[in-house]
């Protein structure tokens, strides 16, 4: 592939990540933090990287089925729709692709921090963990042995 | 750390094929008492500095080299199983320590009716020993591995006291105790294998929470940190990278040893005067079928045709509550949390014979959140996602229903005709299908669990009926037994047709209980091993 071929793909790939996850009430969108990881994914598998060509055309073709310009020329609603068919359509690319946009949007510590967990190793650090009001025990206790005598 | 490498021409008393829970157990009672033992393990030591926990994307690591399943993980020291004949795929890990690498610790022990299902139940088939006869093993791997836990459970006999006191139930803990209590049912803080206090040269743990994942700290048992150092300086040795081939035959028909391939394929003979198998409930049976000679034309000890059946899962369902409040449910051990035993014991009233327990788990972290974690309905994406995604983070619990398996022959381990391992080892072949009664008693469990979740506050809640990556346990495919003729076992643990070759995992288990199984495999390893001592004395 050319290098204006791996832009456009990239391109394409960061707009289709952002319809999936859209940037939100301080979440970003896909499309900035998931990319790499995905085609990291995609570099590492064969039959991956298979899929995701032959996705990213069906998604190409949807979208000139509705603009000759192309997805970033679509409303969020007209992008939306167009994914919507080519998950139809190609079921395993979709699959594959939601699950690995999901892998790397919620690794990413820009994510993390988001959903207000601490963005950082879990080791060294641990977490804390609160005393809580337990029920009393003594209730089960009171009920004699569960267990049949063998 | 590391053992000494034994020379090919070094014989010694026992060979240990397989360094996990069981083999690790076995290996340290063995040396303890002076007996010569040496170790072969296809995996190699794990670094606690290597693991995902130090890592910022810890989590993925859970899809690609730190998966359960080695059909994913696919690392050298794996083998592929053939698993397209089973709803369950099986999950193992090889390593010094063995499945105990990865697993969530969770530890409670079969109970006394568990050895007695043919006289109670008149069902399956009752074990040669009961729960007597083990109690002091219990009791001695618990100090061993070090547990975490609270004395009184009435679903128990009375136990020693534990290591240290029980994991903390923190908010979604005492969130689903409640919901048991207010339907009046048993519960109680799991007896986990994981040190809430330092112990023995361990530290406690420190709630990071993806036990499954290996555990930096050293607070999760695994049969590496425990047993195995013990086992070392006793005088056992341990040779990892060690993938054997098969188990090799004197002229009187003994076992005198095993062929093993080194890291780089190279065939090497270790031999002994006892063999200790402890490969697992599906490495066992492929050993032994592997193990084919003029003698044993069907596999090694297989005259009963045995080997590889009765193979026994625990089937799992899960059941999700979503609630309206944040749980914290990322803080502490993933699997350990609290246990029910409500609906354990035999009520032919529920269309079922024998029981289930419920466990429950901690939260899911941020990416099972998104794919839907053991129910498998991930957040839609689009426009609706981060709505969606924020109404179920850190507000699920979800009740896993443990069912007790019983053996049928025809749920079985084989080898795949064309499938091998990477030194060109035929790989096992599973066939496995769900009877009628573990399918009453999942749907049972279902229900129950749902029960239980609305009365702990959860509104919507969802159910995986059978949960495929569930494949934990891999028990009963060279069963324990009196009758030659219907067990590979005898009540020792020494094959009824090699006398001096012992199983000591969960294939020898006679019926699987509806509790998770370590602490029971281990507690069998360490009685058989303490009667090759007895006798050799």
């Amino acid at each position: 592939m050319t290098e204006e071929t791996v832009a456009t793909r990239r391109d394409l790939l960061a707009l289709v990540l952002d319809t999936l996850v859209p940037a939100s009430g301080g979440f970003p969108g896909a499309g900035a933090v998931a990319l790499d990881h995905v085609l990291a994914m995609a570099a590492a598998s064969a039959d991956l990287e298979r899929l995701l060509s032959q996705g990213l055309r069906a998604v190409e073709e949807a979208s000139r089925a509705n603009a000759a310009a192309g997805l970033a020329s679509l409303s969020d609603d007209e992008r939306e729709n167009v994914l919507r068919r080519v998950e139809r359509s190609h079921a395993e690319f979709f699959e594959a692709l939601v699950r690995h946009t999901y892998d790397g949007y919620y690794s990413h510590p820009t994510v993390i921090a988001r959903l207000g967990l601490d963005a950082s190793p879990l080791h060294p650090r641990g977490h804390r963990v609160e005393a809580v009001d337990l029920p009393d025990l003594a209730r089960v206790s009171a009920r004699g042995p569960l267990h049949r005598p063998a | 750390m590391s053992g000494s490498t034994p020379g090919n021409d070094d014989r010694t008393d026992v060979l240990v094929i397989g360094a996990g829970a069981a083999g690790a157990a076995v290996a340290w009672m063995l040396a303890r008492a002076g007996v010569g033992v040496v170790c072969l393990e296809q995996g190699d030591w794990v670094d606690p500095r290597a693991l995902p926990h130090w890592r910022t994307d810890w989590e993925l690591h859970r899809h690609t080299d730190w998966s359960a399943e080695p059909n994913v993980r696919r690392l050298p020291q794996d083998y592929p199983v053939n698993d397209a004949g089973s709803p369950i795929a099986p999950l193992m890990y090889n390593a010094v320590g063995g499945s105990t690498i990865h697993w969530s610790a969770h530890f409670p022990r079969f109970r006394p009716s568990d050895f007695r299902v043919r006289s109670l139940d008149g069902v399956a088939d009752d074990w040669p020993i009961d729960y007597a006869t083990l109690e002091p093993f219990f009791d001695l791997n618990d100090r061993m591995m070090g547990v975490a836990g609270l004395t009184g459970d009435p679903a128990y006999p009375p136990k020693a006291p534990r290591q240290t006191p029980p994991i903390p139930l923190d908010t979604l803990g005492a969130t689903m105790a409640r919901g048991f209590d207010r339907l009046g049912w048993h519960w109680w803080p799991s007896d986990s294998a994981i040190l809430t206090r330092d112990y023995d040269g361990r530290r406690g743990c420190i709630n990071c929470g993806p036990c499954d994942l290996g555990c930096p700290t050293g607070a999760k048992a695994s049969t590496d940190i425990t047993y195995w150092p013990k086992a070392l300086a006793a005088g056992a040795r341990l040779q990892t990278h060690a993938r054997v081939r098969e188990i090799t035959l004197g002229p009187d028909g003994r076992a005198d040893g095993a062929l093993y391939h080194d890291g780089e394929g190279r065939l090497h003979a270790q031999k002994a005067r006892a063999v200790v198998l402890a490969a697992n409930g599906i490495g066992t049976p492929r050993l032994l079928l592997n193990s084919r000679s003029a003698r044993f034309p069907h596999g090694l000890a297989n005259r009963s045709g045995l080997v590889g059946g009765n193979l026994m899962f625990h089937p799992y369902a899960m059941v999700r509550g979503v609630f309206d409040r944040p749980l914290a449910g990322h803080r502490g051990p993933v699997g350990c949390s609290l246990i029910s035993q409500e609906f354990y014991e035999t009520d032919l009233s529920r269309g079922f014979v024998r029981g289930y327990s419920f466990q429950v788990a901690r939260g899911l972290s941020p990416i099972a959140s998104a794919l839907g974690g053991f129910i498998g309905d991930r957040v839609p994406w689009g426009r609706e996602h981060h709505r969606a995604y924020n109404d179920r983070f850190d507000r699920t619990i979800t009740v896993a229903v443990i069912a007790e398996d019983l053996p049928e022959p025809h749920n079985r381990v084989d080898l795949d005709p064309a499938l091998t391992d990477g030194d060109g080892i035929p790989a096992p072949r599973v066939f496995y299908t769900l009877s009628e009664n573990s399918r009453r008693m999942l749907d049972h469990g279902i229900a129950r669990a749902g029960e239980a979740l609305e009365a702990a506050g959860a509104g919507e809640v969802s159910a995986n009926p059978l949960l495929r990556a569930g494949g934990w346990h891999l028990m009963g495919t060279a069963r324990m037994g009196r009758d030659p003729a219907t067990s590979v076992i005898d009540a020792e643990g020494r094959c009824h047709d090699v006398p001096n070759l012992y199983i000591v995992d969960g294939s020898t288990m006679v019926t699987c209980a509806g509790v998770n199984p370590t602490s029971t495999i281990q507690a069998v390893a360490l009685y058989i091993a303490d009667g090759m001592i007895r006798r050799r004395s």
